[in-house]
């Protein structure tokens, strides 16, 4: 199960719908789609609202800043272009939605579940990519961090 | 009177490396030996629904799998289609082909599953659309995200995800045509390398060539059949679409949904199972589906599987071929040519004792899919 293909950057394909949360990125800036309708934010981006199917939803800017919800560490190498180890993390962003990203500059023992982390932008063949980067610890959200059994 | 479905025959080639064979080649092979179980000629068949493995998908774009597979075959069916629900397939297949066979749409539905994955290197290693971006390859990354929040919120331990991996080679010891038959201990476990955290190599099924069929058919050609059939007593489907952004992914599976749903339907309850056959594409999953199923409360499937409970001998044992972790990777079909094996009383020496109701999972894509059979002897 070695890695195939081209030793280019697997990059993201901007379709329609992402196009303006990659070219968000472009510009340091992360985004999700909202609802003109009911407000809910979601990603990835989307021709309806997934909540209430009004269509031609709004992108807005969000703050950055998430939590870590559960966390892979790649050992194996998969593609050529992405060395192990790294850190694949699901990240509930502020704002609400969840995305599947990185954790860097720091060690995979360092990320746990529940850890306050921060948006960066990496530049990968010259395209950005929003990764997280842990701030501080501690969660607030009880849904991500606290035992369902209390 | 009303038709009723049963499965009137099974039939598998051998799982391991063939890089000599076509998916297509194995899959014929399977297919007529489930039709020879059944003691029916070729030209009776009359359905066809097929489960591509991860390896074929469509094929060139155009043609859809039963086409290419039904041209092989020499079959003109009343009814014919492929599913792509994943590792959902198999149990998905053969529950339409039991709607379709009730229908009256059909008699006698050949349902297949069938790959050459083992020889198509990479095919399970696949990217995840821009999630690739991130180093996102492979079902084993998002079961790794499940296996983590598992540990966390319950605290099940490494150790509990090795009794899955144990039992399954355990149970494989005594199956002939399994894929590995050598047993593992905690020690090899506990040393095997890391493939993504939490999970190692052990935690991950097996890659195979090799197809699986199974013969769904009318109760009306009962009498026709060569061996007993087995009863379809319940079925049920659910999909979990919305992504792994939902609230609560990564924490349950569809089995939460359609578990129920195919037990109300079957009549019968979990207390009846007498063997039970789970999808175990990684150990995390044996052990949210005991969850999901209610076979114990939410948390407490590392502490249910322990002590070789559901290994050979143990008090609830799962997957008596050794499953994708040990006998193969039959998509999920060979998971119900187990069911009926032990149902008809001929799974030699891994013959539970007179087993009654057997439930069969599928699961599959992102934890995507999941389907469920009741099969009964």
């Amino acid at each position: 199960m070695s890695a195939t293909g081209s030793e280019a950057y697997p990059l993201p394909q901007p379709t329609t719908f992402t196009r303006p949360f990659w070219e968000a990125c472009q510009n340091r800036q992360l985004g999700v789609a909202v609802c003109r309708n009911c407000g809910h934010r979601f990603m990835p981006g989307a021709p309806n609202c997934p909540q209430c199917w009004s269509g031609d939803p709004d992108f807005q800017s969000v703050s950055g800043r998430g939590e870590v919800v559960s966390f892979a560490v790649y050992r194996r190498t998969y593609h050529p272009a992405i060395p192990a180890p790294y850190v694949v993390a699901l990240v509930q962003l502020e704002e609400g939605p969840r995305m599947i990203s990185n954790i860097v500059e720091c060690a995979p023992e360092a990320v746990a579940i529940g850890i306050r982390v921060e948006v960066c932008f990496q530049s990968e063949a010259g395209f950005l990519l929003p990764r997280f980067v842990p701030v501080g610890t501690g969660s607030t959200d009880p849904s991500i961090s606290s035992p369902a059994r209390t | 009177m009303t038709r009723k479905a049963v499965i009137g025959g099974i039939g598998h080639t051998e799982f391991g490396r063939f890089p000599e064979r076509t998916a297509f080649d194995l899959e014929v092979e399977a297919a007529r030996r489930a039709v020879e179980d059944a003691g029916l000629r070729p030209d009776e068949v009359d359905g066809l629904i097929t489960d591509p493995g991860p390896a074929q998908g469509i094929l060139d774009g155009i043609t859809p799998h039963y086409l290419a597979l039904g041209q092989y075959l020499g079959i003109d069916p009343a009814y014919a289609g492929s599913d792509i629900l994943g590792g959902a397939s198999s149990a998905a297949i053969v529950q339409r082909a039991v709607l379709a066979v009730e229908a009256g749409l059909c008699s006698v539905c050949l349902c297949v599953y069938g790959d050459s994955a083992l020889s198509s290197p990479g095919s399970f290693g696949y990217g995840r659309g821009d999630d690739a971006a991130f180093g996102l390859f492979g079902a084993v990354g998002l079961h790794a995200l499940a296996a983590r929040r598992h540990m966390h919120r319950w605290g099940t331990t490494s150790g509990q995800l090795a009794e899955v991996a144990i039992a399954a080679r355990a149970h494989a010891m005594r199956t002939p045509h399994a894929q590995k038959r050598q047993p593992l201990t905690l020690k090899q476990y506990q040393a095997a390398d890391s493939i993504v955290e939490p999970l190692n190599r052990h935690d991950c099924c097996l890659v195979s060539d090799g197809a699986a069929a199974v013969l769904v058919v009318s109760s009306d050609r009962a009498a026709d059949l060569r061996h007993m059939p087995t009863r379809i007593l319940g079925h049920g489907q659910a999909s979990s679409l919305s992504t792994w952004s939902s609230p609560g992914h990564f924490d349950t599976l569809p089995a939460a949904r359609c578990g129920p749903e195919a037990f109300a339907r079957a009549g019968v309850s979990t207390a009846d199972v007498d063997v039970a056959m789970l999808y175990d594409c990684f150990t995390i999953v044996v052990l949210m589906q005991l969850e999901d199923y209610g076979f114990c409360e939410r948390g407490e499937a590392g502490a249910f599987v322990a002590e070789g409970r559901i290994g050979p001998g143990g008090s609830f044992p799962v997957n008596p071929s050794g499953g994708l972790l040990a006998e193969g990777y039959g998509g999920g079909m060979m998971h119900i040519i187990e069911a009926v094996r032990q149902l008809r009383g001929i799974a030699g020496e891994r013959q539970l004792d007179a087993p009654e109701i057997a439930l069969v999972t599928g699961h599959g894509l992102g934890m995507n899919t999941h389907s469920t059979l009741i099969l009964a002897a």
